[in-house]
C-alpha cells in the first residue's frame, strides 16, 4: 500500500543527518546520510533519500503531500565549541571590557564531574568568543531601578564604534547594565552606530541585549547575546538553504525549528539562540505529547543513552522551565526545557578504584562506542554494556540488528581480571552487581526529582525511552510505586519522534520586578496594569513573528505566564497564569495564592516566606499556533499470548545470582494485546527490552509497552 | 534518656538504650586502643557485598546533594545561591561524619564538633534530644569557624532510636556584630563585638523553628530576612537528608544502615591513608607564612591598637605507612582581635585543603579526620585558651596559615613525578569588602561581598595559574553578577577588571587578579572595611617563583565625582598599575588613603566617594627567567604584565609597535638573562656568610617591632620551638626577645 508521508523531522547531528518521516497512520522510517556542514541541504536530502527507500518513494515523491517540517541540528552549537563564529565587535559600560577574561568563575569548571570541580588544579577559563582588543568600554551606568545615574558620554560611543569598523567587524553586539530596565543608553548607542556606519559608509548588524534579550543578570545576558550574534545568525544561511532544498523537492510546507522553550520557530525568527540546544528536549516533548494523547497528567520522562541519563518531569500537562541554564561551559539566559542529565548512560566506564578497592563508575564514558567486547574500539575499560552482554541481557549477535558482532569471551575476561577478581567476586556476580549499582543510581536521580518537585512516584507516570532506556528500565524503577511504566516500541526513535510533535510556538520574556507587598510595594492595581502592560508589548511580539509567516492574529492561541519569588530570594518559578490581563484584584490574588502552593508544594512547608512580600519577576507570553502532529500507531488488539513468530527462542540469563531461562521474542512482532511474562527479553534492531522475573510487559493498541507487577491469572482484570 | 524507676536505670536514645555519651565513649576508647574506628577490623559489609556497600553508599551520598541543590533555592543571599557556601552532612550519632554533600566542605567536622559537644554535655538529658528537635550553632570555641557559619542540626530518630544527625551550615552576611558584615572586626573580645551566638541551642521543635527564636534572630542582626531565609534553607535540606535516610532503613534494615555507617568512616580513614602512601613521599616539609595586623594607628579598641604579626610554622611529615601530620608547634599567641581560630576551624581549612588536592572526591568523611593529626599549641592563635577570643574573622590568620600545606604537598607530588597536581600555593581571599549603613531602599542593613571567591591560582610544574576563579576555601568559585551585587550593596560598580601584575611571577605565573571599582550611590553613609595583606606577602612561591602580589588601599572620599560625571569627564573604572594610578590622575579628593595599608578598621563614606577591592592574583613557579618569551609578550599584550617588570623581573627587551602592540627582541632578551644571572652571582653570598650577618641582628634585637613581637611570642608559648630557633641561629639558651 504505498504511503502518504505528513510529517518530517530532521535531525542534522555533528556527524550524521537522521530523518524521519511519518505517514498519516503513524508509521515511520528512519534515514541516515552524512551531514554536509557547508551546505547542510545536501545531507537532509540524501538522509531523506535514505528514509524514503523503505517505502520505495523518492523524495519528489513523498515531499509534496508532507505538511509539517521540523528541523534540529547541532551546527550552531558546533560553530560554537569550534569557535568558528562570525568576527564579533562589543560595546559593553566602561569598565567591563574584560567580561569576557574574567567570565564568571563558575565558568571555569561548567560540565566538570563532582571530582574535578573541587580539584582546583583542572579549572580553566573559556576561549572568549570575542578577544578583548575588539571590546569597547563607553562610560554611563544606569542603576537597577532604571535610574540614569551616569549619562552616556557620547563622544565615546562615536570612538567605539568607529575604533570597531576600523577592526572590520562583522557585527556589533551592545550589553549596558540594567538595560533591560532602562534602553535608553542602548538606543541612543544603536543611533549613533547608526550614524557612524552612514559616514563610514559600512553596514554591519547590531544586537541589542534590550531588544532581544530584556532580562536580568549582565553576564548571562550578554553570554546570550553574544551566542545569538556569533554562532545562531550565522545559521540562518543554513536553514534558508535547507529549506530551499525541500521547495525543490517539492515540498509546500515552511521549515520550523526546535527551540529551547520546547516549541518550534519559524526560520525567520528574530532571535535563533533558542535553537542552539534542541536534540535531548525532543523526547520531553514527546512525553507531553504521548500524555496528552494517552490522558496521562503527569509524566517523568527519562533517556538512557550511551554518555548519559536525561530526566524530566511534565506536571500537569507541562513541562519546567529552566531560566538560566548551561550550555556548552555558557551561562545563558534563555527558557530550557528543564532536563537533569547524569553522567551515566550504558557507555560509562565502570572501574575499581585500587585506593580504597570500591567500584567507580564513570564519569567519563565510552561515548558512542559500545565496549571492550567491540574489539575494534580498543578500549580496556568495561562499559555497563559489557555486563549487559556477560549477563545475557544483551545478544552478542543481534546489536544494532547484528551489524556488529560482540565479543562476549573478551567482556568476561575483561570483567573478571578489572572489577570481579579485585572485588573479590565471581564474573557474573560482579556484572549483574554493577547493573544494579547503576540502576540504582539512576533510580535515586528519578526518586529525587519527583520528591523535589513535591510529589511521590505514584503520581507519576515514567516514560522510558533511548537506546538505553527499555534495558534498563525495569531495574530503575524496582519498588517504585508508579503508576504506570510505558516503553513505545519505537523508545530509540523517540527524540526524533518528540521533535515531530512540537508545537509551532513562539515564547517571549521580559524582567519586570513588580513587588506585591513587602518592601517598596506598589498598589495592586498598578502592579496589574504594569504586568498587562508587560504582557501586551510580548503579545505583540509574538504577533509580529507570526505575521512573517502570514499567519493572522487570530489564530495564534496565547498563554500568559510569570516567574515569581518571595521578595529578597534568588530562585524564581515560573507558571501560566489563568489570564493574560488582570481587570480586578482578585485576580492578582489568584496569582499569588498558586505562587504559594506552587513553593509549598516544592519546597519543605517551613519554607513559605509571606512576609516578605512577593516579586514578579518576569512576564512571559507563549503564543501557540496548531500544526499537523504525528498520529499513533492503533492496530487492533490480540489476545495475550504472544504469537509464535514472536518467540525467537530462550537464552540463559544471570539475574541477581541465578540463572534464568529468559523467552526472547522479535519486538517487531509482538502484537497488541500480548502480555509477556518475565523473564522475557525483547529485541529490536536498536533496542532491546527486558522485562524482568516479577514482572510482565503489556503491549497497547499503540505498540507501547506497559510493565507492571505480573498479574495472577485469578486477578481480575487486564488492560 | 528516660529512666526506669523501678529499676534506677537510664535509658537513652542512643542504640540498645545507651545514652549517646556512652556511645560516644566507646567509639573514642576503641579508635584509642585499635587505631580503627569502632575497632573494626574487618569490614564485613563491604567484603562480603561490595556492591550493596556502594549502593547504599550512593543513596545516602544522592540524598544529601538533592537536599542541597533543593534547599539551595530558598535562600535569598547571593553567597549562598550564587557562590554555593551551603553543605550538607550525614552523621551517626556520635556526630562523625559518614558523607557529605556538593558545597563548601569546611564544614565536615565543625558541626561533628557541635554534635560531640551536645553529646558531652548531657544535651540528652537537658534540653532533651526529640524526634522534631532543630538545634543550632555557630559557636566557633564549640564547633564551627566562625559566627557567619550557622549550623542547622536535627537528630534523625528510627522507632524511636537515635540513628544519627542531619547538619547544614550556611554563611550569612550579617552576624550582628559591634560592626556591620559577616565577617566584621575591630572588637577586642568576643563580648561584646562578635555579635549574634547561637551555642548549640535547640531552636526548633516539631520541624519547625520556634517563634521566639526567629524572633530573637531578627533582633539581633542587621539582615534578619537573609538570615530567617538561610535557617528556612538548612532545616528544609535536613528534613529532606532525614526522609531518605529513613527511606534507606526501610528498605535495607536498620542492622545493615548501622553496621554501613561505621564501615565507611573506617574504609574512608583506610583511603586516605592508602592515598598518602600513593602520592606522597614520606618526611617532614616545613613551610612557615606570616601576615601582618598593622593597628597601631588604627582606631580600633585600645587594646589591639599595635602593630604585629601572626605566625605559622606549619610543618607536615609524612609517614611511611600514611601517617599526616600538620603541626603549628610554634605559633604566636592569640590577639586581642578577630584573627584567632579555635581547633574547629583549623580542621576546617585542613579539610578544604585536602578535598582540592589530595582527595578530590565524593567520598569523603570522617575517616580521613580520623587518618590525620592536627598538633595546635594550646594558648596559641589556632588553640587560645582564652574562651572569650573574638574569632570573627578567623579565615584572615587561617588563609595564610595553611599556604604552607600546599606548598608542602606540591613538593611532594613533584618528587612523586604527579606534575599536573602541583600548585605553587593560593594567595590570600581579599580584599575582603564588607560594611553596611543605610542602603539603597532606605533600609538599614550590612553586606559582605563574596568575589573574594574568585582569586588567581598558584601555577602549576605545566602551565600558569588561572586567574580570578578560585579561593582557598572554595575551589568552585564565582564573582557573581554585578546585576545581583548591586541589589544589595549601595555601590556602583564603575569597573571591574583584569588587574595588571598582581600574578606571581616565575616560569609559569600564577592567575592573575582582579580589581573592583566602587562609587557609594543612593545612601548617605556607608561604613566599609578593607581587608587584606599590604605589608607582607602569601603564598610564597614555589622553586624559585614569586609569591603573588600583596595589596594595598586606595580609597577616595570627598570626591569629585558629582562634577567630572556632570561635564562629561573621564571619571576611572579602575586603579590599574598603581604606579601610574587612573584614580589619583582623573579624581579630586578630600580625603585620600592610598598606602600599604590593607587592614583597616572601617570608614565612613558618603555618596560619590570610592572605594577599590582588589583581589589577588596566584602565586608563581620556577625562576621568572625560565618564562619563555613568547608568554611574557603575551602577558604584556593582555595588560598582566607592565612593562617595567618585563624587564626587571623577566629579563625582556621590549618595543611597542605602532598598532601598541609590545614584542620582545629575544636576541637583546636572552643577552639581559645573562646580565642578570651574572649580577645575581655576583650579589649572592654563601649561606654560611648571610647567617652569620643575620645572626648577628637577632643577637642585636635589630628586627623590626612587628616581627620581634610575633616571634618573642612563640618562643614564650613554645619551649620547643625556642630551641629549634636558638639551635638553627646557633644562639645562646638563655637568648630571647625583648
Amino acid at each position: 500500500m504505498p504511503h502518504k508521508a505528513k510529517i518530517l523531522a530532521i535531525d542534522a547531528g555533528g556527524t550524521m543527518t537522521d530523518t524521519f518521516i511519518i505517514d498519516e497512520k503513524g508509521e515511520f522510517i528512519v534515514g541516515k546520510a552524512q551531514t554536509t556542514p557547508h551546505d547542510e541541504s545536501i545531507g537532509v536530502a540524501n538522509s531523506s533519500r535514505d528514509a524514503l527507500k523503505y517505502w520505495g518513494m523518492l523524495p519528489e515523491e513523498a515531499f509534496p503531500t508532507i505538511i509539517s517540517g521540523i528541523y534540529s541540528g547541532t551546527a550552531m552549537l558546533n560553530r560554537l565549541l569550534e569557535r568558528k563564529g562570525k568576527r564579533l565587535g562589543l560595546i559593553v559600560t566602561a569598565g567591563q571590557e574584560d567580561y569576557l577574561r574574567l567570565e564568571r568563575g563558575i565558568q571555569t569548571y561548567l560540565g566538570y564531574s563532582y571530582s574535578d570541580r573541587l580539584h582546583v588544579a583542572t579549572h580553566r577559563h573559556n576561549e572568549p568568543l570575542i578577544p578583548r582588543e575588539r571590546i569597547r568600554g563607553v562610560r554611563e551606568r544606569i542603576d537597577l531601578f532604571g535610574d540614569v545615574i551616569i549619562p552616556l558620554y557620547e563622544d565615546e560611543v562615536f570612538q567605539a564604534v568607529e575604533e570597531l569598523l576600523d577592526q572590520e567587524v562583522e557585527g556589533i553586539c551592545v550589553n549596558l547594565l540594567y538595560s533591560y530596565r532602562n534602553p535608553i543608553h542602548e538606543v541612543k548607542v544603536r543611533e549613533i552606530a547608526e550614524k557612524v556606519m552612514e559616514k563610514k559608509g559600512v553596514q554591519v548588524p547590531l544586537f541589542l541585549a534590550s531588544e532581544l534579550y530584556p532580562v536580568r543578570r549582565d553576564f548571562p545576558r550578554l553570554n546570550t547575546l553574544l551566542v545569538e550574534a556569533y554562532a545562531a545568525e550565522p545559521s540562518r544561511g543554513q536553514l534558508e538553504r535547507v529549506q530551499n532544498k525541500v521547495n525543490e523537492l517539492g515540498g509546500r510546507f515552511n521549515i520550523r525549528v526546535m527551540a529551547s522553550h520546547g516549541g518550534t520557530i519559524g526560520i525567520d525568527a528574530k532571535k535563533l539562540a533558542p535553537t542552539l540546544v534542541s536534540g535531548p528536549i525532543g523526547g520531553v516533548i514527546g512525553g507531553k505529547y504521548l500524555a496528552e494523547k494517552l490522558g496521562i497528567k503527569n509524566v517523568v520522562c527519562t533517556d538512557i543513552g550511551g554518555t548519559s541519563f536525561d530526566l524530566a518531569l511534565i506536571t500537569d500537562g507541562e513541562f519546567h522551565i529552566k531560566s538560566t541554564p548551561d550550555i556548552a561551559r555558557f551561562i545563558l539566559n534563555l527558557p530550557l526545557v528543564q532536563i537533569d542529565s547524569v553522567g551515566a548512560g550504558t557507555g560509562t566506564f565502570v572501574r575499581v578504584n585500587p585506593t580504597s578497592n570500591r567500584i567507580e563508575l564513570g564519569p567519563d564514558s565510552a561515548g558512542y562506542r559500545i565496549g571492550v567486547s567491540n574489539e575494534q574500539e580498543n578500549l580496556d575499560a568495561p562499559t555497563i554494556s559489557d555486563c549487559n552482554l556477560v549477563l545475557g541481557l544483551l545478544n552478542p549477535d543481534f546489536f544494532l540488528g547484528g551489524d556488529i558482532k560482540l565479543n562476549k569471551q573478551r567482556a568476561i575476561e575483561v570483567i573478571d581480571e578489572k572489577i570481579a577478581k579485585p572485588l573479590g567476586l565471581n564474573v557474573y556476580d560482579a556484572a549483574s552487581g554493577v547493573v544494579r549499582l547503576f540502576e540504582d543510581s539512576l533510580k535515586n536521580q528519578v526518586v529525587a526529582m519527583v520528591l523535589g518537585k513535591g510529589y511521590a512516584p505514584v503520581n507519576y507516570t515514567l516514560l522510558c525511552y533511548g537506546g538505553g532506556g527499555p534495558l534498563h528500565v525495569g531495574g530503575c524503577t524496582e519498588g517504585l510505586d508508579f503508576e504506570d511504566v510505558i516503553i513505545p516500541t519505537w523508545a530509540a526513535g523517540f527524540s526524533a519522534f518528540g521533535c515531530a510533535c512540537a508545537d509551532f510556538e513562539y515564547r517571549y520574556d521580559r524582567t519586570v520586578d513588580l513587588p506585591i507587598g513587602g518592601i517598596g510595594q506598589l498598589d495592586p492595581m498598578t502592579v496589574s496594569v504594569l504586568l498587562n502592560a508587560a504582557w501586551a508589548e510580548l503579545r505583540q511580539k509574538v504577533i509580529s513573528q507570526f505575521e512573517k509567516s502570514g499567519i493572522p492574529e487570530d489564530q495564534i492561541k496565547f498563554r500568559h505566564a510569570v516567574r515569581m519569588q518571595y521578595q529578597g530570594q534568588l530562585n524564581d518559578l515560573e507558571f501560566y497564569t489563568r489570564t493574560g490581563e488582570i481587570t480586578k484584584k482578585e485576580e492578582l490574588d489568584e496569582i499569588v495564592e498558586e505562587f504559594e502552593n506552587l513553593y509549598g508544594r516544592i519546597y519543605a512547608r517551613s519554607a513559605k516566606s509571606p512576609e516578605l512580600g512577593y516579586l514578579v519577576t518576569t512576564a512571559i507570553v507563549t503564543g501557540t499556533v496548531p500544526v499537523e502532529k504525528p498520529d499513533l500507531p492503533n492496530e487492533p488488539l490480540a489476545g495475550p499470548e504472544p504469537p509464535a513468530e514472536a518467540h525467537k527462542g530462550t537464552r540463559e540469563v544471570y539475574w541477581r545470582g541465578n540463572w534464568i531461562t529468559a523467552d526472547i521474542y522479535d519486538m517487531e512482532k509482538v502484537k497488541p494485546g500480548n502480555v509477556l511474562k518475565g523473564l522475557s527479553i525483547v529485541e529490536a534492531p536498536a533496542t532491546t527490552f527486558v522485562v524482568p522475573p516479577d514482572q510482565e510487559a503489556c503491549l497497547d493498541q499503540y505498540r507501547i509497552f506497559h510493565l507492571r507487577k505480573k498479574v495472577n491469572k485469578f486477578d481480575i482484570g487486564g488492560i | 534518656m528516660a529512666m526506669d524507676l523501678s529499676q534506677g536505670k537510664v535509658y537513652g536514645i542512643g542504640w540498645a538504650g545507651r545514652t549517646l555519651r556512652e556511645m560516644l565513649e566507646e567509639s573514642e576508647r576503641l579508635f584509642r586502643e585499635t587505631g580503627r574506628y569502632y575497632g573494626l577490623e574487618k569490614l564485613k559489609l563491604k567484603e562480603k557485598d561490595p556492591i550493596r556497600y556502594e549502593r547504599i553508599f550512593s543513596r545516602i551520598r544522592g540524598g544529601l546533594v538533592n537536599a542541597r541543590e533543593t534547599a539551595l533555592n530558598i535562600s535569598a543571599s547571593p553567597i549562598v545561591k550564587e557562590l554555593g557556601e551551603l553543605c550538607f552532612a550525614l552523621y551517626t550519632p556520635e556526630g562523625d561524619a559518614v558523607a557529605l554533600s556538593t558545597g563548601i566542605i569546611v564544614h565536615v567536622h565543625t558541626i561533628s564538633d557541635a554534635i560531640k559537644y551536645m553529646i558531652r554535655n548531657n544535651y540528652e538529658m537537658n534540653p532533651r534530644i526529640r524526634p522534631g528537635d532543630v538545634f543550632g550553632n555557630n559557636d566557633a570555641m564549640i564547633g564551627d569557624v566562625h559566627n557567619a557559619d550557622v549550623h542547622t542540626l536535627i537528630p534523625i530518630f528510627y522507632k524511636g532510636e537515635l540513628l544519627g544527625w542531619a547538619g547544614g551550615v550556611t554563611h550569612e552576611i550579617d552576624v550582628g556584630a559591634q560592626y556591620p558584615g559577616s565577617m566584621s572586626y575591630g572588637q577586642a573580645n568576643r563580648f561584646p563585638g562578635d555579635g549574634f551566638i547561637v551555642p548549640c541551642e535547640k531552636i526548633g521543635e516539631n520541624d519547625e523553628l520556634l517563634k521566639s527564636y526567629e524572633l530573637r534572630a531578627q533582633m539581633s542582626v542587621r539582615s534578619p530576612m537573609y538570615w530567617l531565609l538561610d535557617e528556612k534553607t538548612r532545616l528544609a535540606g535536613c528534613l529532606m537528608i532525614r526522609d531518605a535516610v529513613i527511606r534507606l532503613v526501610e528498605e535495607e534494615g536498620v542492622d545493615v544502615y548501622k553496621q554501613f555507617i561505621r564501615e565507611a568512616i573506617e574504609e574512608g580513614r583506610r583511603s586516605f591513608l592508602n592515598r598518602v602512601k600513593e602520592m606522597l613521599i614520606p618526611g617532614t616539609y616545613e613551610a612557615p607564612s606570616f601576615i601582618e595586623v598593622p593597628f597601631k594607628d588604627e582606631p580600633v579598641n585600645q587594646l589591639m591598637q599595635k602593630d604585629t604579626m601572626n605566625h605559622s610554622p606549619l610543618e607536615l611529615t609524612v609517614g611511611a605507612d600514611g601517617e599526616y601530620i600538620l603541626s603549628f608547634e610554634g605559633a604566636n599567641k592569640w590577639g586581642h582581635h578577630s584573627f584567632n581560630c579555635a581547633p574547629s576551624p583549623m580542621q576546617g581549612a585542613l579539610w578544604v585543603l585536602l578535598t582540592q588536592t589530595l582527595i578530590p572526591n565524593d567520598k569523603v568523611n570522617d575517616g580521613a579526620y580520623l587518618a590525620t593529626k592536627c598538633i595546635l599549641p594550646y594558648g596559641s592563635w589556632c588553640n587560645p585558651d582564652y574562651q572569650n577570643v573574638s574569632t570573627t574573622l578567623s579565615w584572615l590568620f587561617l588563609i595564610p596559615g595553611f599556604t604552607g600545606m600546599i606548598r608542602s604537598l606540591s613538593r611532594a607530588f613533584y618528587s612523586r613525578g604527579y606534575v599536573e597536581e602541583v600548585l605553587a600555593g593560593y594567595p590570600v581571599t581579599c580584599n575582603l569588602m564588607q560594611g553596611g549603613g543605610i542602603n539603597h531602599f532606605g533600609i538599614e542593613s550590612a553586606f559582605t561581598n563574596f568575589e573574594i571567591s574568585s582569586q588567581g591560582t598558584g601555577a602549576s610544574a605545566v602551565k600558569d595559574g588561572e586567574g580570578f576563579c578560585a579561593a582557598m576555601w572554595n575551589p568552585e568559585g564565582d564573582m557573581g553578577d554585578i546585576e545581583a551585587w548591586e541589589f544589595i550593596e549601595p555601590l556602583l560598580y564603575l569597573g571591574r577588571r583584569v588587574k595588571p601584575d598582581t600574578a606571581g611571577h616565575g616560569k609559569y605565573r600564577g592567575g592573575p587578579g582582579m580589581e573592583a571599582l566602587r562609587m557609594v550611590w543612593k545612601t548617605d553613609h556607608q561604613y566599609l572595611y578593607n581587608a587584606g595583606d599590604g605589608y607582607t606577602v602569601n603564598g610564597g612561591g614555589l622553586f624559585g617563583g614569586y609569591p603573588g602580589s600583596s595589596g594595598y588601599r586606595h580609597n577616595m572620599r570627598g570626591t569629585n565625582m558629582q562634577e567630572l560625571i556632570k561635564n562629561k569627564l573621564p571619571y576611572p573604572t579602575g586603579d590599574g598599575n598603581p604606579e601610574e594610578s587612573e584614580m589619583e590622575n582623573l579624581v579630586k579628593a578630600e580625603k585620600v588613603d592610598f598606602d600599604q595599608q590593607a587592614l583597616t578598621f572601617m570608614r565612613e563614606y558618603g555618596e560619590w566617594d570610592l572605594y577599590l577591592s582588589m583581589q589577588r592574583g596566584g602565586p608563581g613557579l620556577g625562576d621568572p627567567l625560565e618564562r619563555a618569551f613568547s608568554a611574557v609578550e603575551e602577558d604584556l599584550n593582555e595588560g598582566l604584565l607592565s612593562p617595567r617588570l618585563a624587564g626587571s623581573v623577566y629579563g625582556a627587551v621590549i618595543v611597542q609597535g605602532e598598532d601598541g602592540k609590545w614584542k620582545v627582541d629575544v636576541k637583546a632578551s636572552e643577552e639581559r638573562r645573562q646580565e642578570i644571572r651574572r649580577k645575581r652571582k655576583m650579589r649572592g653570598v654563601p649561606v654560611k656568610e648571610w647567617m652569620k650577618k643575620e645572626r648577628k641582628r637577632i643577637l642585636k634585637q635589630d628586627i623590626i617591632e612587628p616581627v620581634k613581637d610575633m616571634y618573642k611570642s612563640s618562643m614564650e608559648l613554645s619551649e620547643t620551638w625556642a630551641k629549634k630557633f636558638r639551635t638553627f641561629w646557633d644562639l645562646p639558651e638563655e637568648f630571647q626577645f625583648d
